[in-house]
């Protein structure tokens, strides 16, 4: 490119071959990228070194992972890891807790995506009674931390019989309680234009209408960024399912993740670290197939504000 | 037959209709205190454990069921940090599990909070159990924990690496002078390579044996400390000539090799803790044989040691199910056919029924004869530890790894644990 550029920026007015300080600054610019990408790409293998480290040894036996060893790949390639994280736990298989991990998170999904967007509409569009002071209290339910409510919400869900049930896990999801979704979504429904729904209105729309036909379709980045973020935290939820869930049956991934893993007696890290990866890829598969439209999710909010 | 668990499960899966679920479970209250073979009660029983111990658990449920038809047992486990989260949460929304494997270090915690249930109104046979051991699951005369096994501490070596630098096997009599020489040696013999040991003044169970050699108690009865400054202080400076030479590892080097330990990573020769670590060294390790051989003591009388319940069996004291959850824990802890299930997996079994009825091979007779080998110094197990134990045995842990990084000299480590140590006792009394 910078060769290309050169002559036809020098041409006209170039007397000496020697003086050009566009090429010069050229040169300089891409010592300066060379030197950039350099650092990046450093910066980056420091970062995913970690992912390079869970699956290379994912493949060496359990007596050299960790501890003393610190070569990267084992001579004693084997695959023994996958097959003993594939055999499940206590009588429970590997592809049960998969399954669990993924009810739980597709479950979360749609709950979070209708109930978020429902309730970010009323909020965005409706102007009722006492709209800011709710508003406000959802925000306020943001500051609260998760552990002050832990125990509260324990023994109102035990007295309800519900323990040991997905519901304590996904009613929340289907009833808007996850005030961070609400509030992305009001904020990107209050960077639409008003005339579009005021146009539907004249037409002789109603809520239920102008919400379904107008205000869905447009709001789609949100709606998927939404997905991913509420799909990724179901996904790596660890406290929920444990004071929740009892029965191994039920458990998702993450916790049977930690079975491998016991201070008391002996620990299979190879097994854990293979399920591991094997628990990474549904995440990984998900995130690759959407990422482009968190990009989008993020112009297309820049350009209609 | 469908039961409430199976409809629950499947209506939660597919719907979050909360009504319709609430009413079942405030329909289905206790169907009676005792059940009959038709109509089976179903008692609760939660552990912590790998899938190994999930496995075993699963064998003797089976097999209590097959010889208990009244009674169903629905078994639930997960990992050691998060059964004590679930745990606590339990216990502040009232709905602890019937039956609960527990540590010894939890017991008084939840015994003083009424939250177990006083297993001396309950019929469970003790006659098979070591006489100094039961106090350990005792507070204050009601007896709130059956040991279901045991541990003692113990010295490991690595017979093959000390062979390798031509150093002779110990026989576990020796002073603490000789077991620092012995220490020096291996560092010295190794060149650096093979380190001797970790530094031992930083467990606090070795300090307490220690201190127990001496004929000094931890705790006062009335949950105080029952040492002096001087007496940590003199404990600190057994090792102070050690530290920094190869016959200790270092402490960055302890922290690089986590979550390994020293001893389970090649890279020490010795190691003193509980000897039912021992199947964990043996796997991380890759090593053929460890061996167990008594802690140092000068006083070759006294060695300090005692049996400790490696874990204990305690049920909720909201329990509706007393009767049946009676007769499972003294079944867990007695009979024989669950020993053969378990071996040594739980520690060594407490009681004697169990014991003889266990057949032991391989590393578990390694274990089960250490603890016969010292059997005629064992003197009463500690009380159950005040409560914040836990807190204290870990700063114990972190002031004696700062005194090894030399981030701390002696006299301020020293002063740094006692104020921490009287600050919690303050709190909890």
């Amino acid at each position: 490119m910078t060769t290309m550029a050169t002559p036809t920026q020098s041409a006209p007015d170039a007397p000496a071959p020697h003086y050009n300080p566009k090429s010069e600054s050229a040169g300089a610019k891409r010592a300066k990228s060379t030197f950039f990408h350099m650092v990046a790409l450093a910066l980056t293998a420091v970062v995913l070194y970690p992912g390079l480290w869970m699956i290379a040894s994912a493949f060496k036996p359990n007596s050299e992972i960790g501890g003393a060893n610190t070569s990267l790949w084992s001579s004693n390639f084997s695959m023994d890891n996958f097959v003993t994280a594939m055999e499940g736990i206590g009588g429970v298989s590997t592809l049960q807790f998969f399954t669990n991990s993924l009810v739980l998170a597709i479950g979360a999904v749609v709950g979070t995506v209708l109930s978020a967007s429902v309730s970010a509409y009323a909020f965005a569009r409706i102007n009722f009674p006492g709209r800011g002071l709710f508003f406000g209290m959802m925000i306020a339910t943001l500051l609260l931390p998760f552990h002050v409510v832990i125990i509260p919400q324990y023994i109102v869900f035990q007295q309800l019989g519900l323990v040991d049930t997905y519901i304590p896990l996904l009613i929340g999801k289907f009833l808007a309680a996850d005030a961070f979704f609400v509030f992305l979504m009001v904020q990107f429904m209050r960077g639409l234009p008003a005339e579009l729904d005021e146009a539907a209105r004249i037409d002789g729309a109603g809520h239920a209408r102008i919400f379904g036909s107008i205000m869905l379709p447009l709001m789609k980045p949100a709606l998927i960024s939404t997905s991913i973020f509420s799909f990724i935290w179901s996904w790596n939820d660890f406290l929920g399912p444990l004071l929740y869930l009892n029965t191994p049956d039920k458990y998702p991934l993450p916790l049977a993740l930690r079975l491998f893993v016991d201070q008391t007696q002996s620990s299979d890290y190879g097994a854990m670290i293979a399920m591991s990866v094997l628990a990474l890829l549904p995440v990984l598969i998900f995130f690759l197939i959407f990422q482009r439209y968190i990009v989008e999710g993020v112009s297309t909010q820049g350009l209609k504000g | 037959m469908i039961n409430r668990r199976h409809f629950l499960t499947t209506v939660a899966v597919g719907t979050a209709s909360a009504a319709a679920l609430a009413a079942c479970g405030t329909g289905s209250s206790s169907a009676g205190k005792t059940g009959s073979a038709e109509n089976p009660v179903t008692i609760n029983y939660t552990w912590w454990g790998n899938d190994d111990r999930a496995e075993r658990t699963r064998k003797a449920i089976a097999l209590f069921e097959s010889k208990n038809p009244d009674v169903k047992v629905n078994g639930n486990f997960t990992d050691f940090a998060g059964y004590w989260q679930k745990r606590a949460t339990e216990a502040a929304g009232g709905g602890l599990p019937d039956v609960m494997q527990w540590d010894l270090s939890y017991l008084r915690d939840y015994g003083q909070r009424n939250q177990l249930l006083d297993l001396g109104t309950v019929n469970i046979n003790t006659d098979a159990f070591e006489k100094s051991l039961l106090p350990s699951g005792q507070i204050k005369g009601k007896t709130y924990g059956i040991p279901t096994s045991t541990n003692a501490f113990a010295v490991y070596y690595d017979p093959a690496k000390l062979a390798s630098l031509g150093i002779a096997e110990p026989t576990g009599k020796w002073t603490y002078d000789e077991y620092n020489a012995f220490l020096t040696e291996v560092g010295t013999k190794s060149n650096g390579a093979l380190f001797g040991g970790t530094d031992y003044t930083g467990v606090w169970w070795m300090f307490n044996i220690w201190l127990r050699q001496n004929n000094i108690e931890a705790f006062t009865e009335d949950g105080k400390l029952g040492f002096t400054k001087d007496d940590l202080k003199k404990w600190w400076n057994q090792t102070a000539a050690l530290r920094g030479t190869p016959a200790i590892i270092s402490e960055e080097r302890v922290t690089q090799l986590a979550p390994k330990s020293p001893f389970g990573s090649n890279v020490t020769a010795t190691e003193v803790t509980w000897d039912n670590f021992m199947a964990g060294y043996l796997a991380d390790s890759g090593a053929k044989e460890l061996k167990l051989v008594p802690v140092p003591s000068d006083d070759p009388d006294n060695l300090g040691l005692f049996l400790k319940p490696s874990m204990l069996m305690v049920a909720s004291a909201k329990t509706q199910y007393k009767d049946a959850a009676a007769r499972f824990i003294d079944f867990m802890v007695n009979d024989p056919e669950v020993g053969q299930i378990f071996k040594t997996s739980r520690g060594v079994p407490a009681s004697k029924t169990q014991r003889d009825g266990t057949t032991f091979e391989g590393t578990d007779k390694l274990v089960v004869d250490y603890e016969k080998s010292i059997e005629q110094y064992l003197k009463d197990a500690p009380e159950p530890p005040i409560v914040g134990f836990g807190t204290l045995e870990a700063s114990f842990k972190r002031i004696a790894s700062d005194l090894n990084y030399g981030k701390l000299d002696i006299n301020a480590a020293t002063d740094a644990w006692f104020k921490e140590a009287e600050d919690l006792i303050k709190q909890n009394a």
